[in-house]
């Protein structure tokens, strides 16, 4: 239950079942646990999540699988910080009569599966609410719940990205239709369960009833680009891909700096804007740019344009031309890459990104996170604690909490009902990080980073 | 109660996309929120795209979707008796969401402690691209400099070319809905303590935030992502065309690689240079040539209920038109509809999610400029029908 302590955090005393899989709920359950909750992971013995093994679990530390690679993949820790972990073969009766229990003893339970999993189960909001009437339930899939043709559908971000409208909408001129080179959708969900479960923590501190939160990837997605299917549906208007350009702002680009893979993105507003930045690139440029004092002639223009500018960029540092053109009005900014954000003085100075100690046992040294995209004036917030070892708190919850014998304790480990080390799963490879940088599947490498980032 | 925030009274500022949609989403699920405008009316009446194409201030897309469910009144927050009104209603509000560049509301005596001293338990939302504090604060900017500053640019598009921003506005969307999942957190606190707080959102630092995948791999191995090569699809990373249209698909939905094969109806796929993700992604040139020369003879909505149903990943390129039709959407009751002065009878993209208790409702369109003055002035604050004509002379209203 929750704390009425003015100097306690927002979520303190709340305990939240996280059986979650993958980025889009376990990284809402990472947030929770920011917040102050109690979130406690849940994953089958022989069925870790995919962030500990598969192709999504990103890097391990210095490229070193380490005795407990499963621990140590980087995707798993960003995201996984600050909870408990518990493991749980939900697939048999006994696990799920464990799961049970702990439903009594909780507020929120968040899942992933497929819309029959959790029914076949009896694990479904209905049965829930039996063990534990205000419990809220968050679940979230790809299609969402319900009769719709979807809905028994496997669905993922990557796939998803093109079904709910957004690539055909985005890439470059006369090119086909892209997407992000990250799965956008995933946390449009997070923040949508952030946001569903504080209204129904609301409701229920002021009703006492709890609730089921039922939210379905794709609309998410397709929330994100109502205004073209408004001009779609009241104009007939079926836009075309333009790239990093605007119908409302030019010129409006992407331009090359000094340096590999170095640039900056400038965005001219109005044509007053536009005479000052004619007026810095200055030389030849002026007179030839000056034609086109209007928004109309630069849009048409707009490659002319792009090329003057491009001379004029390509061999100034990236974060000069920001702070040039942003001194004098003109909205720039530098593309910044997973490096930069490390030194970026913006970045640094909001304590964005957050230093996690990891005790000795985990071998993992000190490691930076991206923390959370808010602050709160009266409740400074931190992550709490690294991303929990596999079953680690398996004996906390199992023997402390819910009150089970040794015998039984040991028994269940041994039928393999719950477990510290994932059934037969091999680690995702490491790789030599120069040898990426010349395969072109890494931009670059800095082989000093530890002491550059001083970790 | 029928609603979760149907107890919140909210005041909105913000003349943006993201303070608007953050706004929005409170109001969708119950909260009682009055937009407060200037006299000539909130700055993103003028973005476009418009109904009918006509830069009107009633027609606005941008702003009929993301104010839903509010109602609107004109005040000049700068005027002494706009000001004085402003904090009247603060005195009576919950939370203030807002827009203005840092520092702005201080520098006119209505900061958050200025207004919190008016009502201890008000909170105050700013949404910002770079957030209250840090050297970029007042650093102006777009969706294409939020974009540039957070990531995710750098991993978007083809190597070789430009890094590629999202179409429209991802960056402000993200804002609104992260700013709002803070903001109800904050507010359930404010429940149990009865004190509000001001609470900074960066949309810079929301996109930035979902940039996990990328952002842990320099502190673990010093390595800095790219964005995909120019050839092969990587893996389920580029569009490939169909007779029709373009789809993607990726492995891991369920379906084995021997159903995958099946479903191409290329055994050739079997072969031991495609038989795991490594191989795949290196001969990747190859194996797309194969998918591709089955696909082109194929309707892509053939062959994404095939794929599904095979229990595949797989995705179609949908256009809008597409999706405003779409059954799936329908099922879920994403549409609702309603009627708008200017724009007609309108289908609008209303639910977020589902609520089993507090269902969504779409009780108002977006306010006409200035609807609710005589309401919110007279009936809720008590101004005669003569000192309202007055403020209007005075270019308060």
């Amino acid at each position: 239950m929750t704390n009425k302590n003015l100097n306690s955090k927002p979520l303190e005393g709340l305990r939240v079942l996280d059986s979650t899989y993958v980025f889009a709920l376990p990284y809402a359950g990472g947030h929770l646990a920011d917040l102050g909750a109690e979130v406690i992971k849940i994953e089958g013995p022989s069925r870790p999540d995919v962030t500990r093994t598969g192709g999504y679990a990103g890097v391990f530390p210095e490229n070193d699988h380490g005795e407990d690679w499963w621990n140590r993949p980087s995707t798993f820790n960003l995201i996984n910080r600050g909870k408990n972990s518990v493991t749980l073969n939900m697939a048999e009766e006994e696990g799920r009569e464990l799961f049970r229990e702990l439903v009594k003893i909780s507020d929120v339970v968040m899942e992933n599966f497929t819309p029959r999993v959790m029914k076949g189960w009896g694990l479904d909001y209905p049965n829930l609410k039996k063990l534990n009437p205000n419990i809220i339930m968050i679940s979230n899939t790809g299609y969402g719940h319900g009769d719709g043709p979807y809905s028994s559908y496997p669905s993922q971000a990557t796939t998803a990205e093109l079904s709910h409208g957004m690539a055909n909408l985005t890439g470059y001129e006369n090119g086909p239709p892209s997407k992000s080179g990250a799965s956008f959708v995933d946390f449009l969900a997070t923040w949508t369960a952030i946001f569903a479960l504080g209204g129904a923590l609301k409701y229920r501190n002021q009703t006492g009833k709890g609730q089921w939160i039922d939210i379905g990837m794709y609309q998410t997605g397709v929330m994100f680009i109502s205004e073209y299917l408004l001009d779609s549906q009241l104009n007939g208007h079926e836009p075309e891909r333009i790239g990093n350009k605007s119908p409302y702002r030019a010129p409006q680009n992407c331009y090359p700096t000094k340096g590999s893979d170095q640039w900056i993105a400038i965005s001219v507003d109005s044509d007053e804007e536009w005479q000052t930045l004619c007026n810095i690139i200055g030389s030849d440029s002026t007179s030839e740019l000056s034609k086109f004092p209007h928004l109309s002639d630069r849009i048409k223009n707009h490659d002319v344009i792009d090329q003057h500018i491009t001379n004029w960029t390509s061999d100034k540092d990236k974060y000069d031309v920001m702070h040039l053109l942003q001194d004098n009005g003109i909205a720039a900014g530098p593309v910044i890459n997973s490096k930069d954000i490390h030194y970026d003085e913006h970045y640094k100075a909001r304590n964005f990104l957050e230093k996690v100690d990891y005790p000795e046992d985990r071998k993992m040294g000190t490691r930076l996170f991206l923390g959370r995209p808010y602050k709160l004036s009266k409740h400074p917030l931190h992550i709490t604690k690294p991303a929990p070892k596999f079953g680690d708190h398996n004996e906390y919850y199992l023997k402390t909490i819910l009150g089970i014998d040794d015998e039984t304790y040991d028994s269940l480990y041994e039928r393999g009902l719950i477990a510290d080390v994932p059934g037969d799963r091999e680690p995702s490879p490491t790789f030599d990080p120069a040898k990426r940088v010349e395969s072109k599947n890494l931009a670059d490498w800095d082989p000093d980073y530890k002491h550059n980032l001083g970790i | 109660m029928n609603n979760v925030f149907e107890n919140i009274t909210i005041l909105d500022l913000s003349e943006d996309v993201a303070g608007s949609f953050c706004a929005r989403l409170f109001a969708d699920f119950g909260a009682n929120v009055l937009k407060i405008e200037p006299s000539k009316g909130s700055k993103l009446r003028k973005s476009g795209p418009f109904f009918g194409n006509d830069p009107h201030h009633e027609k606005s897309f941008p702003f009929f979707i993301h104010n839903l469910n509010k109602k609107s009144i004109t005040l000049n927050i700068e005027t002494k008796i706009g000001k004085s009104i402003f904090k009247d209603l603060a005195s009576r509000s919950d939370l203030i969401i807002e827009s203005y560049s840092p520092g702005y509301l201080k520098s006119i005596d209505l900061g958050f402690s200025d207004l919190e001293k008016l009502n201890p338990k008000l909170s105050l939302t700013s949404i910002t691209p770079f957030g209250q504090t840090g050297p970029y604060k007042n650093y102006k900017s777009s969706e294409l400099i939020n974009y540039a500053m957070s990531l995710i640019m750098s991993i978007s598009g083809i190597q070789g070319q430009q890094p590629l921003k999202h179409a429209g506005l991802q960056a402000e969307y993200e804002g609104g809905l992260f700013g709002a999942g803070a903001t109800a957190m904050s507010l359930f606190k404010t429940d149990l303590t009865g004190i509000g707080e001001h609470i900074d959102v960066s949309i810079t630092e929301c996109v930035a935030s979902t940039m996990m995948a990328s952002q842990s791999i320099y502190p673990f191995i010093g390595g800095t992502q790219t964005r995909r090569k120019s050839e092969g699809s990587n893996s389920g990373q580029a569009a490939q065309a169909t007779k029709d249209g373009w789809v993607v698909w990726q492995t891991g939905g369920g379906a084995s690689w021997e159903d995958i094969s099946e479903f191409f109806e290329s055994p050739e796929l079997l072969e031991p240079k495609f038989a795991d993700r490594a191989q795949r992604i290196s001969n990747g040139p190859e194996m797309d040539e194969i998918v591709e020369n089955y696909m082109k003879t194929k309707g892509k909505w053939e062959l994404f209920y095939k794929a599904s149903e095979a229990r595949m990943l797989f995705g179609v390129a949908q256009t809008p038109a597409e999706l405003m039709e779409c059954e799936q959407l329908k099922s879920r009751d994403f549409f609702h509809e309603i009627e708008h002065p200017y724009l007609g009878k309108v289908k609008v993209p209303a639910e977020l999610f589902k609520y089993s208790h507090t269902p969504y409702k779409l009780r108002y369109p977006a306010p006409i400029l200035g609807q609710d003055n005589i309401e919110i002035f007279e009936n809720n604050l008590g101004y005669s029908r003569q000192q309202i004509i007055q403020m209007k002379e005075l270019g308060v209203i």
